[in-house]
């Protein structure tokens, strides 16, 4: 019986890449590698104009705080060090390589040289944080950080293979092609968080996967193959902890505070191979697909490399291009050029024409059939919280508890009534928290004032004193 | 159609308005003309920037179903009933429904048309309301009859509320309680098998096709109905319209659970409800029959599988969806057993639409992550 969770999507996964092995695309001419690819703080680039670089070397470094230094992903010329918006709208720093064609890497990479056994916590998550490894399913969580935050926390490692997105198939072909760096990453991750038990968990439209894991892990002890019913978001950490663990991860905590850590498969076999050929995070799997796309394929793409010069390795587009979509198509990001980079958190590239993504034709209206309930994994009213946000009435909407949505898409894909309700919901949490930070501002400006008057009176007092002091001298 | 648009962008407006207005920076920079060229298919000014493409927030794909799909699933599913109300009654039901229909799409056209809203005859829920409306009818009565409840299921109940999805009460319901204010017109039903032609009047019904009585009102008189269980079952009996043939409506109402237009929540609390609570007081004898006379006789099927089901008047939770179905069994049942009426599916579920969004607010889901709340949240003040 495999595990699950309750509401969710069970669609159409147009897993139409499933069967496509995995081609390594060649350097592109120019890659544009942008600073700010992850959470924390953006990297600064150490390289200027000019400078010559290899594959592997590094082009920004964090200079404290939470973050991932960035590597050059291909040999050649620095360009120029631009700044370009990235699909989120945020503005980045961002180097221009020109490729020399060669691909030579950076002399100074080497693998890890102990023994696994021997390396203690502190060096893995050196290595792991030089690497400039975040977090490869879509969130980019700095991952040494999220290794250090478990230790003495997690009493699980949760190896995420679910890979819920529709059309996305990266994760599986690395499951089929090679298990053998997801284990061994796991493995390194299991020895830094001192732990004797990882879980990897697969949904069972992946069952090859499942017997490839499951005939190399025979007689393991470390691992176990947990199979996961096929529906969406399964690769929600939420999901995947109360499917695993049948509890609840309370609203506002961390998997590590009950017991868990995750870590995407993709994330596992970039640590792996940090310590094996000591190459940092450079390049990724990434899924081409949608009906605009000539051939669908799995490609492993240098970071920066823009998303134009990737859909003309896979053949071009056969069909005008409505949305281009970074990610999966319920969570991903739609981007407006393309010549936007591929991320470290970049799992597809999908080209739709209108007929995929199907544009709103009526007019949006409620029918109240209760779809967006039945399918809510975090069991919300979407329907009520799309209704309140839309009359601006926020604070009812912080009442049904619209912080907890985690902006799934779920309830805005079954809606017949075309209400985006996701967009709603997410305009209500805007609001609610633009308005929570103008709380604080307000309540520390008060704070502030406050003090300076006790510090203007007791200035005052001590004032009074002193000219009584000086009276009564006299 | 600008309204639509409106609609569509207000709540992406936050997200998407940015990245629309803001991004010359990237899309200026003509670096590979070539190779976007080639991907936007347009060869034809290769030195231009690409235009750039639309943004919309996630999520990028929808299901099939739309409230299109979704009506013409129900008219699908009502289907079975009406071809069976031809045959039983004649073409005279087919009139009538015919008459419901397009006076129904016709008001919601003209009122939509006169307010200057967005035009959603498309969405066939009109549709829905003018067939349900007409299996609500005797099949003889006047044609005016449907004119009028059209009327007041369309602009009355549904258009001054706000069109679809914002009504309170089920606009069918509602009129077939307006339309009640002309008892004969609505009491006076064909005997099985009258073939009445496409044009023939209550007036001018031979003595002999109308219908001393239905089985409920005999059923209220404490007589036996006179047709067997079985007939009941096939729907061999006088009646409205639509509510004759159980085993159709019930065919009908399969077919929507398979397309999963609705859950079995209502139907089922609603006519166990009555179905246990007849059980329980039928009269000495065979409580079995009467138990299933009750449940098959009057619109209880119809209106269980149909019209409690009615998505904008009914709960969206499915512990709220067992309360309504038990509510309107009860309701239905006190109606029959102690009112003056020998039918009470109307008002039982009028009452309960009444109910729907505080049944909705108390059965609130506990949200993931979340410890249960006792108190619900506040109801909506003021502006809204």
């Amino acid at each position: 019986m495999a595990l699950t969770f309750r509401g969710g999507l069970v669609m159409n996964e147009h897993k139409n890449t499933h069967g496509v092995q995995i081609e390594r695309m060649p350097s592109p001419e120019k890659v544009v590698i942008p600073m700010s690819q992850h959470i924390g703080a953006p990297a600064s680039p150490v390289v200027k104009a000019g400078d010559i670089v290899a594959r592997g070397q590094i082009i920004g470094e964090i200079k404290g705080g939470l973050g991932c230094p960035v590597h050059a992903s291909v040999s050649g010329r620095v360009k120029a060090i631009s700044q370009i918006m990235l699909p989120t709208g945020r503005q980045s720093q961002a180097v221009e390589i020109e490729s020399d064609g060669l691909d030579t890497d950076y002399e100074g990479l080497m693998p890890f040289s102990k023994r696994l056994g021997e390396a203690t916590s502190e060096e893995i998550i050196d290595i792991v944080r030089a690497a400039g490894i975040s977090g490869m399913g879509g969130a980019t969580f700095p991952a040494y950080a999220k290794i250090q935050s478990a230790i003495g926390k997690a009493e699980r490692l949760i190896v995420n293979c679910a890979e819920c997105e529709p059309y996305i198939t990266a994760n599986h072909r690395l499951l089929l092609e090679d298990p053998a760096a997801v284990v061994n990453g796991a493995k390194i991750l299991l020895k830094a968080l001192s732990l004797r038990h990882a879980d990897i968990a697969v949904t069972d439209n992946k069952m090859d996967a499942v017997r490839r894991l499951d005939k190399m892990l025979k007689g393991s002890e470390l691992f176990e193959v947990t199979v996961l019913k096929t529906k969406y978001p399964q690769g929600d950490e939420r999901q995947l902890i109360l499917a695993i663990t049948k509890q609840e991860l309370p609203a506002g905590k961390l998997p590590a505070d009950v017991g868990c850590v995750i870590f995407n498969a993709e994330t596992c076999a970039a640590i792996f191979k940090a310590f094996q050929t000591g190459m940092p995070l450079i390049e990724r799997i990434v899924t081409v697909d949608g009906d605009c796309v000539k051939t669908p394929k799995n490609v492993r793409v240098p970071i920066g490399t823009s998303f134009g010069d990737v859909l003309e390795y896979c053949g071009g587009t056969k069909k005008r291009i409505s949305r281009l979509i970074s990610g999966g198509p319920m969570m991903g990001t739609a981007v407006w050029d393309l010549s936007s980079p591929v991320m470290k958190g970049t799992s597809g590239i999908l080209a739709f024409s209108d007929r995929a993504v199907r544009p709103y034709d009526q007019a949006p209206a409620c029918i109240h059939c209760g779809r967006c309930l039945s399918v809510c994994p975090m069991h919300l009213m979407p329907t009520a919280l799309a209704s309140y946000s839309k009359i601006g009435r926020y604070d009812i909407c912080a009442e049904y508890d619209a912080m907890s949505c985690v902006e799934c898409g779920s309830c805005a894909y079954v809606c017949p009534g075309a209400v985006p309700i996701t967009s709603y919901i997410r305009v209500a949490k805007d609001n609610l928290r633009a308005k929570a930070a103008a709380e604080k501002a307000a309540a520390e400006r008060e704070k502030a004032v406050m003090a300076e008057r006790q510090a203007a009176e007791s200035r005052s007092e001590s004032d009074k004193d002193k000219k009584e002091g000086k009276e009564g001298e006299k | 159609m600008s309204e639509e648009k409106l609609e569509n962008t207000s709540a992406e407006e936050a997200k998407t308005a940015a990245l629309t207005a803001a991004p010359e920076a990237p899309a200026a920079k003509p670096d590979k003309p070539e190779s976007t060229a080639k991907a936007e298919k347009k060869p034809d000014k290769p030195e231009k920037p690409a235009p750039l493409l639309t943004v919309t927030s996630s999520p990028h794909i929808r299901a099939a179903d739309t409230s299109r799909s979704i009506m013409i699933d129900v008219l699908i599913a009502l289907a079975p009933a009406l071809i069976w109300a031809v045959y039983l009654f004649g073409f005279r039901a087919l009139t009538m429904t015919l008459v419901s229909v397009l006076s129904c799409v016709a008001f919601e056209l003209i009122y939509e048309l006169i307010m200057r809203r967005p035009v959603t005859v498309l969405d066939c829920s009109a549709c829905v309301t003018g067939v349900l409306l007409a299996f609500n009818l005797p099949a003889a009565a006047p044609l005016w009859l449907p004119v009028a409840g059209a009327f007041f299921a369309i602009v009355i109940v549904k258009q001054l509320f706000g069109g679809i999805g914002k009504n309170i009460v089920n606009p069918t319901l509602a009129a077939r309680v307006f339309l009640f204010s002309w008892t004969s017109e609505m009491t006076t039903f064909t005997v099985p098998f009258a073939k009445l032609s496409p044009s023939a009047m209550t007036a001018e019904l031979e003595a002999d096709a109308v219908a001393s009585a239905t089985p409920m009102i005999a059923l209220n008189a404490g007589s036996v109905p006179q047709e067997s269980l079985l007939e009941m079952f096939l729907g061999i009996r006088p009646g409205v319209i639509g509510e004759v043939s159980v085993l159709l409506l019930l065919v009908g109402g399969i077919y929507l659970l398979i397309r999963k237009v609705i859950t079995w929540h209502i139907p089922v609390a609603y006519i166990l409800t009555v179905g246990v609570l007849s059980l329980l007081t039928a009269p000495a004898g065979n409580a079995i029959d009467y138990t299933l006379y009750q449940v098959m006789g009057g619109g209880i099927i119809l209106g269980a599988v149909y019209m409690a089901t009615d998505y904008t008047t009914s709960p969206v939770n499915n512990i709220a969806r067992l309360i309504f179905g038990v509510g309107c069994g009860l309701l239905t049942f006190f109606i029959r057993r102690y009112g003056g009426y020998s039918e009470g599916v109307s008002f039982s579920i009028l009452i309960m639409n009444l109910l729907v969004y505080y049944l909705d607010k108390f059965t609130r889901p506990k949200p993931y992550g979340k410890l249960r709340q006792n108190n619900p949240p506040k109801e909506a003040k003021g502006n809204g």
